[in-house]
């Protein structure tokens, strides 16, 4: 029964997106534009003592538009929820009979389905524009992984703020704190070379080692250890924002 | 001069939806004119044109002397309105928006906060005045929004289904407003789906349908077209009906018998005409056992001429 | 003439409504160009060691461009508010009044450029504390005038779209412009250091010049040579914007 429900409301997830592609764009389109000026502008930075070894900026920057794609996914995911608790239809789950939990794992689901697309997407930009995946097939599947399990992890987030914040404006505010969070990464630059306390912080969000994870792929063959940091990275904000979201659902229908 | 005048008005929608589909009407100065239709007829479309914020596709209209598509700016000045949906913004208090549309209508600075007291005074918001408008009933809005449609005195007032959703008390207050505003001079066009508020308001009444005016003229003249009112007296099983019959026709004619104890009487004036039957039928020593004035309605007007009822959303008649 | 500003004004107060009386709305878009020079300036730092570099550290570089990032999020945010009103039928009340449409558009337009300024002097104040060099008198009053000036024309784009498109959903097409407009320029390494393709395009990108007219007090003296082409960029973009967006006004309800 969990499941029969989960991926229908997955299902649903998925068209709504689909049939509404004013919430696509910015998903896709801001990241792209930001970085398009990244490589742009900064593309002299590989020459910095202390950058890694890289075919091009662009390749470097790959993953962290992945990143910043997922993210806006589950600030994207979580309004999306919002909405659907302001216009009734959550009540309308709540009164049928599907176990509590997969009125929200539903669109977590979906979101590790829409996280590969949209890996792929910059994979597909990076390749026409010149970057190359150095690790190859499996490379690219490595990525893929990380994306998805990602994507979850910050699909789930999203709906755990809907779930506190019960009104859509409150998680729209929320949008400018993602980049405060991917700015103190390494998703952008090498952790070596960001300035404090940016690196200090760097070292313990948990953004560094999905998009370190990511880029090892890409811009070298890989290397174990930071896929698999980013894999453990990506399963623990999976583990722990399921788990949250799961509380605060339980939570919200007891207040209801 | 009249002060609305419309010839062959049209709007045909970039779809290809023929909103309005040709339009003639004339409104006198100080006239009250009830425009009535049902849902979808038109009536918004044609206000909306008449008040320059849409551009007939066909045909011409001059309000207040001014043509609507070639001087917009001058019938501006001269027209008031209050459409549908009470476009007010919350986050303004009530003085404040009187204080606004004052400005926007050019009316000088030293008048501005003189004007917009008074007329919140007029429309009975002075408590409210100072409270924003997002805390406002229903009704409030609306009495606001007529407030600012008269802050520039113009000649002709614009209502667009003004007490659509209001409760009854608003309602009448409403009325008494246009009344008022009648005997003051102002032009009122109004349009409304409740024929009540057309038959009671209305100098003349227009309806349309399909986009297009069916019919036009006064309210007792168009009802009168569908035939006058009549009192369905209904006697008890015991009384001598030739004799009632004999005494109640002196007070209009008697229409042919359908049923023994029934009589059909058609009147000239309608309510007026109950007492002195009664009277009759009394002072003769019969007995009634109920009588009914039964008065043609413009629905009637509007199913004789379409087929189909004002209100009720178009069900086809019976 | 004394009626059209009476006008104007009465729309701007009302304007900065939407800022005054709205608790905490403003505050992500008085924040947000913070931010973002803070976080930048975090992550690509270093970049100011690059051989070729105009200015002494990247966040002195980089402030410009937050002003401009709050210029055109503050016209972007008219638009999207006048495609709100004219959803909610506000916008009639406008069309209604005997005003010519040029007023009512610098009505709505200018509350654009006053909004610009708020989140500039958050973000100046912040620069001025982290020891960022700030310009000379001539220098603050040209970058006022440039930032005002750009939300003014973001603004006219804003009231193009959303007098296009009447529904609020627009909004992203309103803002992705002016990311753009603002990031595919000389924002964040001189003209030297870009790739060729994003060269060209800060080439012929007016906002360029806006940029550079702002920065080159930051950086340095105040010129005549780096001030006469971002003046003219504003005012040209600002004829050829307002000139559409009227036009869209008065073609609105044909």
């Amino acid at each position: 029964m969990m499941l029969v429900a989960t991926l229908a409301l997955a299902r649903r997830a998925l068209r709504g997106l689909l049939r509404r592609p004013q919430f696509v764009a910015p998903l896709v389109l801001f990241p792209t534009v930001f970085l398009a000026v990244n490589v742009g502008g900064l593309s002299r930075t590989t020459d910095l003592p202390g950058f890694p070894h890289v075919n091009g900026f662009l390749d470097f920057q790959l993953s962290a538009g992945i990143t910043q794609s997922l993210l806006l996914g589950g600030v994207s995911a979580g309004i999306a929820v919002a909405l659907e608790i302001e216009m009734g239809f959550f009540d309308r789950l709540a009164a049928a009979p599907i176990p509590r939990a997969s009125m929200i794992l539903g669109r977590i689901a979906a979101a590790s389905v829409i996280a590969i697309f949209q890996a792929l997407y910059f994979v597909v930009l990076g390749l026409i524009f010149g970057a190359q995946i150095e690790g190859g097939i499996l490379g690219l599947l490595l990525v893929l992984v990380i994306a998805s399990l990602a994507g979850t992890g910050f699909a789930a987030m999203g709906v755990m703020l809907a779930l506190l914040a019960r009104n859509a404006s409150t998680v729209q505010g929320i949008f400018p704190l993602v980049f405060v969070i991917l700015f103190v990464s390494s998703a952008f630059f090498p952790r070596a070379l960001l300035e404090e306390p940016a690196r200090t912080i760097a070292r313990f969000n948990p953004l560094s080692y999905i998009s370190d994870g990511m880029r090892d792929p890409i811009i070298s063959s890989i290397s174990w250890g930071p896929v698999l940091e980013g894999i453990a990275a990506a399963l623990g904000l999976v583990i722990v924002f399921v788990g949250l979201s799961v509380v605060a659902l339980r939570g919200r229908l007891r207040d209801a | 001069m009249a002060a609305i005048a419309a010839r062959a008005l049209e709007r045909r929608y970039k779809s290809g939806l023929q909103a309005v589909a040709g339009i003639d009407l004339t409104v006198e100065p100080g006239e009250v004119y009830g425009f009535l239709g049902p849902n979808g007829a038109g009536k918004t479309t044609t206000v909306r044109m008449l008040v320059t914020l849409l551009r007939p596709t066909g045909g011409e209209a001059t309000v207040a002397g001014y043509d609507v598509a070639t001087q917009p700016g001058e019938v501006r000045k001269r027209i008031g309105v209050a459409l549908q949906e009470a476009a007010l913004d919350p986050l303004m208090t009530g003085v404040e928006l009187m204080e606004l549309q004052a400005t926007l209508h050019g009316i000088p600075k030293a008048d501005v906060v003189a004007r917009s007291s008074d007329l919140i005074e007029r429309v009975g918001l002075v408590e409210a005045r100072d409270r924003r408008v997002g805390t406002y009933s229903g009704g409030m809005k609306r009495r606001l929004d007529l407030a600012m449609a008269l802050i520039h005195r113009p000649e002709v007032l614009f209502l667009d289904e003004p007490t659509t959703g209001l409760d009854p008390v608003s309602r009448l207050t409403l009325w008494e407003e246009v009344r008022r505003l009648r005997d003051e001079g102002t032009t009122v066009f109004l349009t409304t789906q409740y024929l009540e508020e057309a038959d009671v308001l209305a100098d003349r009444v227009g309806i349309i349908s399909g986009g297009r005016i069916v019919v036009e003229g006064t309210p007792a003249a168009l009802k009168a077209q569908v035939g006058r009112p009549h009192l369905d007296i209904t006697l008890t099983p015991d009384a001598d009906v030739d004799r009632a019959r004999g005494v109640v026709s002196p007070h209009g004619e008697l229409q042919p018998p359908t049923e023994d104890v029934h009589l059909r009487l058609t009147v000239e004036h309608g309510s007026a005409s109950i007492a002195p039957v009664v009277r009759a039928l009394d002072e003769a020593g019969l007995t009634v056992a109920g009588m009914q004035l039964v008065e043609p309605t413009l629905d009637d007007v509007f199913v004789q001429q379409t087929g189909s009822h004002l209100e009720g959303a178009g069900a086809p008649a019976a | 003439m004394r009626d059209s500003w009476l006008t104007i004004r009465a729309l701007t107060a009302r304007a900065m409504n939407e800022v005054l009386r709205v608790p905490g709305g403003a505050i992500p878009g008085i924040l947000a160009p913070t931010i973002f020079m803070l976080g930048l300036s975090s992550v690509f730092g270093e970049a100011a060691r690059l051989p070729g570099f105009t200015a002494e550290d990247f966040r002195t570089y980089i402030v410009p461009v937050g002003l401009l990032q709050g210029a055109a999020f503050a016209g972007a945010a008219t638009g999207v508010n006048m495609a709100r009103d004219i959803e909610r039928g506000w916008f009639d009340r406008l069309l209604l009044a005997p005003q010519p449409r040029g007023v009512v558009l610098a009505g709505l337009v200018s509350s654009a450029a006053f909004r610009s300024l708020l989140p500039g002097t958050f973000l100046v104040v912040v620069a001025l504390v982290l020891g960022v060099h700030l310009p000379s008198f001539l220098g603050i009053v040209l970058t006022i005038v440039l930032v005002m000036g750009l939300a003014a024309v973001m603004a006219c784009w804003g009231s193009v779209v959303a007098l296009r498109f009447r529904t609020q959903q627009a909004a992203p097409l309103i803002q992705i412009l002016g990311f753009v407009a603002v990031l595919f320029t000389t924002a964040y390494a001189p003209f030297a250091l870009l790739t060729p393709w994003l060269r060209a395009i800060a080439h012929v990108n007016p906002v360029t010049y806006v940029l550079e007219g702002i920065r080159q007090g930051f950086v340095g003296d105040v010129t005549w040579a780096d001030t006469w082409p971002a003046l003219l960029a504003v005012v040209g973009l600002l004829v050829l914007l307002g000139a559409w967006a009227v036009r869209s006004m008065r073609r609105f309800g044909t």
